[in-house]
């Protein structure tokens, strides 16, 4: 019908006209979106018409109680023209546009030239494809006649000979049932012994004396010369077939294939530093990155489990509504929530699932916590990525050192990643910076080919 | 429309009685509605309807695709269900939510008819239904329209965006007709520059629109703003060459050509261009109808809903409070909301025509003047002069025999045949046989028992409480005013005598006078009056540039008159005409601005402009005004807490395909864009003060 032609065009028109997903997650409101739903703005698509100014226009209001005092400041109606204020801006209305994080993951890829591709890892079922396999075994009405004929075909070529022929080669003079035997494998003719024996047995009794007696032929070679043998199948295409002979063992019976369906499953654990110095816009950069991440990762796997951990000198796991909001007084000590990782991760085997560790802070740790504790656990926790975001840089005292202890006990491994942040324009390249780096979990691939995507996106600022 | 689905045909079927009331009693009234259809649609159809404008085929546009997402959200998130939409057309179709309450439904059919009568006897809605043969016809012609495009678009040889990316063109000057013309009569013109769109032959014509306009009884202002010489001239003969030109589309059909890239030059138009060009015109010209009566039209049904659910008790006792909390929702909507002031406005026509008719039979009693109408009248008295007569008001059952005794007196309240229907049925139920045939249930539609003039008694405006006050507050000057045009005076010897006489119906008269010859603007002016804008607390706001906000500005009668038609004349849009078709000789086109103190949004008719271009295929010019406010005057202004003045400076914006650049206005332009005494600038002097 129509409309879902127009809608479609609308879609065309629209997406043109979308916010830019980098700038709505660098700068928009996230709120809004859930787990399935993903809400971008979008303007919408007026078309411009010849109007008045609105501030110039003015208007006309009604009082709810009273009539107002002249010069008493007045919010103009809603919907009145625009939202207020924003003249110059083409149809500053906004809308929003709903994607599931499948759609959000593959705008994202493209907006950032990204291309994770998800792994499956662990076995979750098995399904059955096409009736395309076969069984020795299984219910009658799934017998598969076809194989069953050919089997049975196949069978009786192989064992049917002409015996006729083979009969001859006991005229053969002094060859007896071993020699003819003999002669007749050579022939390649499918005879057992017993049946020579026989068919010398009967052709003794009929003649009277002893087969090897019998001498119309000189020799073997001279049978061979005289009797053309006709091979089976021609003999059958002559005379047709008049049996095929059906025994319980050519019996095949269809089954359907069984495919091994790898769920491609992602366990996320964000980490995030709760310390007296994460400030509110701090701890909004870190929403910010980690939220889109999370949608990304999300629409690229089946299954995608979040665990959200909160650490000052000691770790704890919270929910998600309260992991971006949290602050505490304490001091950091950046390794107890690895330790805390460590345990979480034990209910999601390397095995059977993608591991991604994100951690963010300031980069303010005690003492050398970072290079004796955080470093070798990072090493030991198997994970496709350990992210390090760091939110504003150069921002706190002295012993702010852990992204670049970090970074300079992992060099450029590929499945670590730091990023720094100071201010919403970085969030995307911090985004991309740390899902273009990953580990291929597998270690087949060749080491270095996704680290050489890296760019270097959050530079020190 | 799918009505094979059980659901919605059992509720269509549940709605076939309502229906057939609801058209009864609206005929019963005095509405005279086109007939309507009714359909009962689930609310996916419904945002289809509504993202179409209320049909069930458009041409392709990807807008309709935006109206509908727009719509689904809003249906979906509870910010706006629609409870139906009817169309403008003979006959009208309507469009049920088969999800409304059974409440809904009765109030939407009632407010559907009203509309249906509303399309079927307003003039300006006439302006495009009198074109065709059998009424407006609307819905075929759309249809065909929506085929038209739809075959062009499909062409193999037509480029499916160059036929979106001209209806996006053409759709962005579709307020840029002349609205108050029939689309053909704005048809066809000879030569760029010089209008010939004349209507009739020659000055019968131009007297009768003259004369027409006279009937309207509007303020001189407004009758120059709106039909102003212009205007007039327009339509008589003798118009003189150059005179801009309000149907700027027109224009552009007649003698706009097309920009071919390849060539850099402008070429003529496909014929498949023009077909589009034409066929958005024209239903701009239909839609202008519903765009200029919005206010009238939604008060119009609104008013009569409320009538026939509220005062005939249309909605069963059960489903009086679904109605009565849905109603409220709908005029309590915030903001400037056209139902509520339309409502407000109809029933104070009706009031005031109700008043005039009781002061014009109390001033004929005699010894009674002007000068002591208050102390020799006693308005007590006249208020209970003037209540129904208590078996009309309580028509019912119960008021049978009553009714009875009234109607053998041949009293014109009663409708004498259905009483007698009554009571037979009545005394049949008593003797235990069955009613046959047409029995009429008096206790579910009592008003059958009534005439229309018994309805008019029944629901009188000044026997409503809250208008109890109106003759009290009725001034001197009104009363002089009043008395100076009549004849006959001291006919009455009791003010008894002079309320007998009165017509209960004259303030329904005055409104179906006013329906069918009003839109918005001649409404709001000839009725907003400054006891409207004082009841209802109505005010203007400006922007202050010294206090960088909106601010009141006056709540003087005049002044939001002023301002409400600022927003209702010309769709709210500013008045662009064509003024030179071929501006410095070169072919381009100049329109204008017709500057009435209000400035352009520049930034959209920058963008606007783009589109003009690409239905002219050469340079376009924009001639307007702005206002310019400079630093330093804003800064002192600020000091002393007045506005800053602003000069006003004449601005060309031109586009030939590039970019939009700005001139210097030609001050000859500029004198002919500029509009004379026009002044919506309702600040005050000391307002910061």
């Amino acid at each position: 019908m129509g409309l879902t032609e127009d809608r479609e065009r609308f879609r065309e028109v629209g997406e043109t006209r979308r916010a830019d997903l980098a700038e709505f997650i660098s700068h928009g409101d996230l709120g809004g979106s859930g787990a399935d739903r993903i809400r971008i703005p979008i303007k919408l698509v007026d078309l411009p018409a010849f109007e008045y100014d609105q501030r110039s226009a003015g208007g006309v209001g009604q009082g709810g109680d009273g009539q107002p005092q002249p010069g008493q400041p007045v919010d103009p109606e809603p919907g009145d023209g625009d939202e207020a204020g924003d003249p110059g801006e083409e149809g500053g209305d906004h809308e929003y546009y709903e994607m599931d994080p499948e759609e959000f993951a593959r705008e994202l890829d493209e907006a950032l030239g990204l291309d994770l591709e998800p792994k499956g890892k662990q076995v979750i079922e098995e399904v059955e494809g096409d009736f395309t396999d076969t069984a020795r075994a299984g219910p009658r009405g799934t017998l598969d006649v076809d194989e069953f004929f050919k089997r049975g075909l196949k069978r009786h070529l192989a064992t049917d000979f002409d015996g006729a022929y083979v009969r001859e080669g006991l005229f053969v003079d002094g060859a007896d049932v071993d020699d003819v035997f003999a002669w007749a494998r050579d022939e390649g003719v499918p005879v057992s012994r017993a049946w020579i024996a026989d068919a010398a047995a009967t052709l003794a009794d009929e003649r009277g004396e002893p087969v090897a007696a019998l001498d119309r032929w000189e020799s073997f070679e001279a049978l061979d010369d005289g009797v053309d043998h006709e091979p089976v199948t021609h003999r059958i295409r002559r005379e047709g077939l008049d049996s095929v002979p059906f025994r319980s063992e050519d019996e095949r019976f269809r089954h359907p294939e069984v495919i091994e369906k790898r769920e491609r499953n992602v366990v996320v654990i964000n980490v995030r530093d709760a310390s007296g110095s994460m400030r509110e816009t701090k701890r909004e950069l870190v929403e910010r990155v980690f939220t889109p991440m999370d949608w990304y990762l999300t629409g690229k796997y089946d299954a995608a489990e979040f665990r959200y951990v909160v650490h000052d000198a000691e770790a704890w796991e919270v929910d998600r509504e309260e992991f971006f909001g949290i602050q505490s007084g304490g001091g950091t000590r950046i390794s107890s929530a690895y330790e805390l990782v460590e345990e979480l991760l034990e209910e999601y085997p390397y095995s059977e699932w993608n591991r991604y560790v994100f951690a963010a802070g300031d980069s303010e740790n005690a003492g050398s916590d970072t290079t004796n504790n955080v470093i070798p656990l990072m090493e030991s926790i198997d994970a496709n990525l350990h992210a390090y975001v760091e939110t504003q840089p150069g921002d706190g005292a002295a012993n702010a050192r852990h992204a670049d202890e970090v970074e300079s006990a992992f060099g450029d491994a590929d499945d670590v990643a730091v990023a720094r942040v100071s201010e919403p324009d970085d969030v995307t390249d911090a985004i991309y910076e740390i899902l273009s780096t990953e580990s291929d979990g597998g270690g087949s691939a060749p080491a270095g080919t996704t680290a050489a995507r890296r760019t270097d996106g959050g530079e020190r600022r | 429309m799918r009505d094979d689905r059980i659901e919605a045909k059992r509720e269509a079927d549940a709605l076939d009685e309502p229906a057939e009331e609801a058209r009864e009693l609206a005929e019963r009234l005095g509405l005279e509605p086109y007939p309507v259809r009714y359909w009962v649609v689930d609310h996916d159809q419904m945002n289809e309807l509504i993202a179409y404008g209320g049909f069930q085929r458009r041409y392709p546009h990807w807008r309709w695709g935006m109206n509908y997402e727009r719509q689904r959200k809003k249906d979906r998130h509870g910010l706006g269900k629609a409870f139906e939409i009817v169309n403008n057309d003979d006959p009208a179709h309507a469009f049920l939510q088969e999800s409304n309450a059974a409440a809904d439904q009765k109030a939407v059919i009632t407010h559907v008819e009203a509309h249906a009568d509303f399309f079927a006897n307003n003039e300006w809605f006439g302006l495009y239904a009198d074109r065709g043969e059998g009424g407006p016809n609307a819905a075929a012609r759309l249809e065909r329209n929506a085929d038209r495009i739809a075959a062009i678009a499909k062409r193999a040889d037509v480029d499916r965006d160059e036929v979106e990316r001209l209806i996006d063109a053409v759709s962005a000057l579709e307020d840029t007709i002349d609205q108050h013309s029939p689309v053909d009569a704005a048809r066809s013109v000879e030569e760029p520059g010089i209008a010939d769109d004349v209507s009739g032959d020659g000055d019968d014509a131009l007297d009768a629109i003259e004369a027409r306009i006279d009937d309207l009884d509007l303020s001189e202002e407004v009758r120059r703003d709106v039909f102003d010489d212009e205007w007039l001239e327009a339509r008589g003969e003798g118009v003189e060459p150059e005179e801009p030109r309000p149907d700027v589309l027109a224009f552009l059909r007649d003698h706009g050509r097309r920009y071919d890239p390849d060539s850099g030059k402008a070429v003529d138009r496909e014929p498949w261009e023009t077909t589009v060009v034409d066929a958005i015109r024209e239903e701009a010209y239909y839609f202008a109808g519903q765009k200029q009566t919005k206010v009238m039209n939604e008060g119009w049904a609104t008013y009569w809903e409320s009538l026939m659910m509220g005062g005939e008790g249309f909605a069963g006792e059960d489903e009086f409070l679904t109605y009565a909390d849905h109603m409220s929702r709908v005029l309590g909507s915030p903001g400037l909301n056209p139902y509520k002031l339309g409502f407000e406005l109809w029933t104070h026509v009706e009031l005031r025509a109700a008043r005039r008719e009781v002061i014009d039979k109390l001033l004929r009693v005699d010894g009674v003047t002007p000068e002591n109408f208050h102390s020799r009248i006693d308005l007590d008295e006249v208020a209970t002069l003037l209540e129904p007569h208590p078996a009309v008001a309580g028509a019912g059952p119960a008021t049978l025999d009553e009714l009875a005794d009234l109607a053998a007196d041949g009293d014109p309240r009663v409708d004498a045949e259905a009483v007698d229907r009554a009571l037979s049925a009545r005394r049949e139920d008593g003797d235990g046989a069955s009613a046959d045939g047409e029995e009429i249930d008096v206790e579910r539609y009592p008003w059958k028992l009534l005439t229309r003039e018994g309805l008019a008694e029944r629901h009188y405006v000044l026997s409503r409480p809250e208008h109890r006050g109106a003759l009290r507050n009725v001034s001197r000057e009104t009363l002089e005013e009043q008395a100076r045009y009549l004849f006959d005076v001291d006919r009455y010897a009791t003010v008894a005598e002079a309320i007998a006489d009165v017509d209960r119906a004259a303030g329904w008269e005055r409104m179906f006078e006013v329906r069918e010859s009003h839109n918005d603007v001649t409404f709001i002016d000839a009725f907003l009056t400054d006891e409207f804008v004082r009841e209802g607390n109505y005010f203007t706001y400006e922007y202050s540039r010294a206090a960088e906000e909106h601010r009141v500005a006056s709540v003087d009668a005049d002044d939001v008159r002023k301002k409400l038609l600022l927003r209702f004349t010309n769709f709210g849009k500013p008045t662009i005409v064509v003024l030179d078709g071929n501006f410095r000789n070169r072919g381009e086109l100049l329109i204008g601005h017709r500057y009435n103190g209000v400035a352009l949004d520049e930034e959209r008719a920058k963008a606007t402009l783009k589109r003009v271009f690409e239905l002219w295929g050469r340079p376009v010019n924009l001639a307007t005004i702005r206002v310019e406010y400079d630093d330093g005057a804003v800064r002192r202004a600020k000091r002393r807490g007045e506005e800053p003045e602003g000069t006003e400076v004449g601005v060309r914006f031109q586009y030939d395909g590039g970019e939009v650049t700005e001139h210097d206005l030609d001050e000859s332009i500029r004198e002919r864009i500029t509009a004379d005494e026009v002044d919506y600038d309702t600040k005050p002097d000391d307002w910061l003060a």
